[in-house]
């Protein structure tokens, strides 16, 4: 298996190192999401960034645009669906409290005109629905060399940032009234975190779909959290798991030909349910 | 003592309202970081703050200084606007109008925060280390010297040892001490304590409320404890803020605890030494 999962480095070796560091880089994103509570956060900015690229797909066909070859480049809907992940990232933190909604509401708005304007934008386009299922199916197959080292800085940039400030994400993701009672600026610290959510998203979808996307920053944390005893843990138990996942994933994959996404997040998502079992039967025991 | 110049008049709704709270003018007079003002002088003061939320005003014309080792109670009826002059003093909250003024050892890193309970997402692994040392935020300590104000913050609150401790198994009481120990660890010149005993059985409070009395005598530590019962008040409190009608009464305790003011803060006739029939609940002021 791993001699056949070697065999095949030189055709998708890019893919593979692409496909990892996003899950290493949505993992490390996902604890800060996992400890507040706000799992549905990914789906919605996931769906976002769809939304992102079917309007970049849609502007593309339209009279005037059509012509420019800038408009079909890859970077386009790139920066379309990171900038959409990006918006919806910062609506869901901020704009229910402005709204006077809750979190979870705006979250599922989000969510849902996301969903529903990604398909009807391009409902009378063959070629952008093609894009959109593919988006929604989840592939890593294309991706480049370029995307390894742009998710290779996210993912430097992410730990450098994690490290530097670790105690402050920390108190700033379990506890946000006393993060503010000892000075932080909580609002602009909340603002960077929706960014950098939204552009890791963003950018991983474009990349590696949105069932990839989501799970990997969502699976990861949560088995951390159940095996875990202190959140600071679950800093590097997270992105320990995801990679492993990642990996097995692809190998599997690979051995039986199934698509690696769906073979990693499927793993990731049997693994969190074996973990709640025995942090189920462990809290029996000690009770 | 000078007051300075109105801090966030007409400020509060924009990008930066937070940094404007937190940084505002210092009390010129005292602005003598070398060394601790002495006992008495002021920490914090307010000139006719205007406090509120969106277009919801809560509180005008509050007016108070809050001296080196003075213990003030935040007093008055759910709804009265307790925690939201809390939020204005800790720099979380603008004033709409007035000055706010504070000396440079009421900033955030001399300041330690007792919610009314954790904030934090029960499902969260956590252990009491590790709760009590997310108070060392923003406070400059060294890595290696971290342990020892950690076991010396929780030895503080009768729960040395127990650092290894999954916060959730603890009693309500123990978790509320816990959040003390958090407060303590930043070696605070201002404690501030939010309703922390809201829930909580009288064993609690009887363990907590004599070792935050003897810190305030002893040490000289500053304490701003908010609360709706009187009694507490008569036993422990140097000063009291009492919040009637939109605004407050505030001086020292005897002044102010009188049945006239008690009456106007919580709209019944209030006997002395007797606790206002309304005067319990959780609901934050």
């Amino acid at each position: 298996m791993i001699a056949e999962f070697a065999a095949s480095w030189a055709l998708f070796g890019h893919a593979y190192v692409a496909g990892w560091l996003i899950a290493v880089l949505l993992s490390l994103l996902g604890v800060v999401v996992v400890a507040r509570d706000q799992i549905f956060l990914g789906a919605a900015v996931s769906q976002a960034a769809v939304l992102g690229m079917a309007l970049a797909l849609a502007l593309g066909s339209a009279p005037g645009l059509h012509e420019q070859d800038w408009m079909h480049a890859d970077w386009t809907l790139l920066l379309a669906g990171a900038a959409c992940a990006v918006l919806g990232a910062l609506a869901t933190a901020g704009g229910g409290r402005r709204a006077g909604e809750s979190h979870e509401a705006i979250t599922g708005w989000v969510f849902l005109f996301a969903s529903c304007f990604s398909v009807l934008l391009l409902a009378h386009s063959p070629h952008g629905m093609d894009e959109i299922n593919r988006l929604l199916a989840s592939t890593l197959i294309g991706a480049t060399g370029s995307d390894a080292y742009v998710f290779g800085g996210l993912v430097a940039a992410v730990v450098a940032v994690a490290v530097a400030a670790r105690d402050r994400l920390l108190l700033l993701a379990t506890d946000p009234e006393m993060a503010g009672a000892v000075g932080l600026r909580v609002r602009a610290w909340n603002r960077g975190v929706s960014v950098a959510l939204g552009l890791a998203v963003g950018l991983s979808i474009h990349v590696a779909g949105v069932v990839y996307a989501f799970g990997c920053l969502v699976l990861p944390a949560l088995v951390a959290k159940s095996v875990c005893r202190e959140v600071r843990a679950m800093c590097w138990v997270a992105p320990a798991i995801a990679l492993a996942g990642a990996v097995a994933g692809f190998v599997l994959a690979n051995h039986h030909d199934l698509p690696p996404a769906q073979a990693t997040v499927g793993l990731l998502a049997t693994v969190l349910a074996v973990a709640w079992v025995i942090a189920r039967l462990r809290s029996a025991r000690a009770a | 003592m000078s007051v300075p110049a109105p801090f966030g008049r007409g400020a509060g709704r924009g990008e930066d309202e937070e940094a404007r709270a937190r940084d505002g003018p210092v009390l010129e007079s005292m602005s003598t970081p070398a060394g601790d003002p002495p006992p008495g002088e002021a920490l914090l003061a307010a000139r006719g703050l205007a406090l509120g939320y969106g277009g919801a005003p809560v509180l005008r014309d509050v007016t108070l200084t809050i001296g080196r080792g003075d213990y003030w109670f935040l007093l008055g009826p759910n709804g009265s606007g307790k925690t939201t002059l809390l939020r204005a003093l800790l720099g979380v909250l603008p004033p709409r109008a007035g000055a706010l003024a504070r000396h440079p050892l009421a900033a955030p890193a001399h300041v330690g925060f007792v919610p009314q309970r954790a904030a934090l997402n029960p499902t969260l692994p956590t252990t009491v280390g590790e709760v009590v040392r997310l108070g060392l935020v923003g406070v400059p300590v060294a890595r290696a010297e971290r342990p020892a104000r950690l076991d010396e913050a929780l030895a503080h609150v009768g729960l040395g040892g127990m650092a290894a401790r999954d916060f959730w198994a603890l009693s309500g009481g123990q978790q509320q001490r816990a959040l003390v120990a958090r407060a303590l660890v930043r070696r605070p010149r201002l404690l501030v304590l939010d309703e922390p005993m809201s829930g909580l059985d009288l064993v609690a409070e009887d363990r907590l409320l004599p070792l935050i009395a003897a810190w305030n005598r002893e040490r000289g530590l500053t304490v701003l404890y908010v609360t709706h019962e009187i009694a507490l008040a008569r036993r422990y409190a140097t000063h009291v803020c009492l919040f009637a009608r939109g605004t407050v009464i505030a001086g020292r305790r005897d002044e102010v605890v009188v049945p006239a003011n008690l009456a106007a803060a919580y709209g019944v006739a209030v006997d002395d030494e007797a606790e206002p029939a309304d005067a319990g609940g959780e609901a934050p002021g």
